[in-house]
């Protein structure tokens, strides 16, 4: 069951690589953001999968397509069609490797840690305090530089335009 | 629970290699960005995998929480900076940002 939902999401971010349409794409990317919240579900991990489901599947895909709906114009952008050929070779050599490498890696793991005590949220606002504040600086950052990127233009240019 | 953990890593590599792979290949921006949100969800599942193996789940949460707030962030200032050169240039292409004229 886990390895047909690993194989599901590898299989669906190909798909949004692969797939010229925009808006399929999109669509592919959050598909494969359901089968990662589906195996941190069955892994125990319910709060990382809830953000990855409601963030990830929801938000930043309502995000793309936005943006595609914003950004649809006649002219397409032209990708090489070379990728047909070279996408599944290159692919294929990173499966060899990947299937080499994590055979050697086999019984080289470190020995498992102490559990944790206390609950998610001791863990999430008493560990992490401090670099949580950096994190809401990064998201305010982020707030900021699309409002600045969205701020209307100065009141001559305006002017001109409706001249 | 080791096999588990290596099976896991597999799928890690695999997804940031095709990441990498968009982002070195494609020439649509927003193309550009799947590949980063790959790469992002790549390095989530490797960071709960491991904090699984590791008996530091709780931990390995918090931290994928923060990983994917940054994500959103970056992903909508992104966003924002691709319909701004859109209003510009008309077009995705990465290849007609090579003109530095105001």
């Amino acid at each position: 069951m886990h390895l047909s939902l690993l194989i599901g999401l590898v299989v669906f971010s190909i798909l949004s690589v692969l797939v010229r349409d925009l808006l399929k794409a999109a669509i592919s990317l959050a598909t494969a953001s359901i089968f990662l919240a589906v195996i941190f579900f069955r892994m125990n991990a319910a709060y990382a999968g809830v953000f990855e489901l409601s963030v990830v599947a929801g938000l930043i895909t309502v995000l793309f397509i936005t943006a595609i709906a914003l950004t649809r114009s006649d002219e397409q952008v032209r990708e090489s069609k070379i990728h047909k050929f070279i996408f599944p070779l290159f692919f294929l050599a990173l499966l060899i490797i990947d299937v080499l490498v994590m055979k050697k890696l086999l019984g080289r793991i470190p020995a498992i840690g102490s559990p944790e005590t206390g609950t998610f949220g001791e863990i999430m606002w008493k560990e992490r305090s401090f670099d949580l504040i950096g994190q809401i600086g990064a998201i305010f950052a982020g707030v900021l530089a699309v409002l600045a990127l969205f701020r209307p233009r100065n009141k001559s240019a305006q002017g001109d335009k409706h001249e | 629970m080791n096999n588990f953990w290596i099976l896991n890593m597999g799928a890690v590599v695999l997804l940031i290699g095709i990441g990498l792979y968009c982002l070195l290949t494609m020439k649509n921006m927003v193309k550009l960005l799947i590949g980063i949100e790959i790469i992002a969800k790549g390095v989530t599942l490797a960071f709960i995998a491991t904090g699984l193996t590791k008996n530091n789940l709780l931990l390995a949460q918090s931290l994928v929480i923060s990983v994917i707030v940054v994500d959103v962030a970056v992903i909508a200032t992104a966003l924002a900076i691709i319909i701004s050169i859109h209003r510009h240039t008309k077009s995705l292409d990465v290849r007609k940002l090579t003109k530095l004229k105001g």
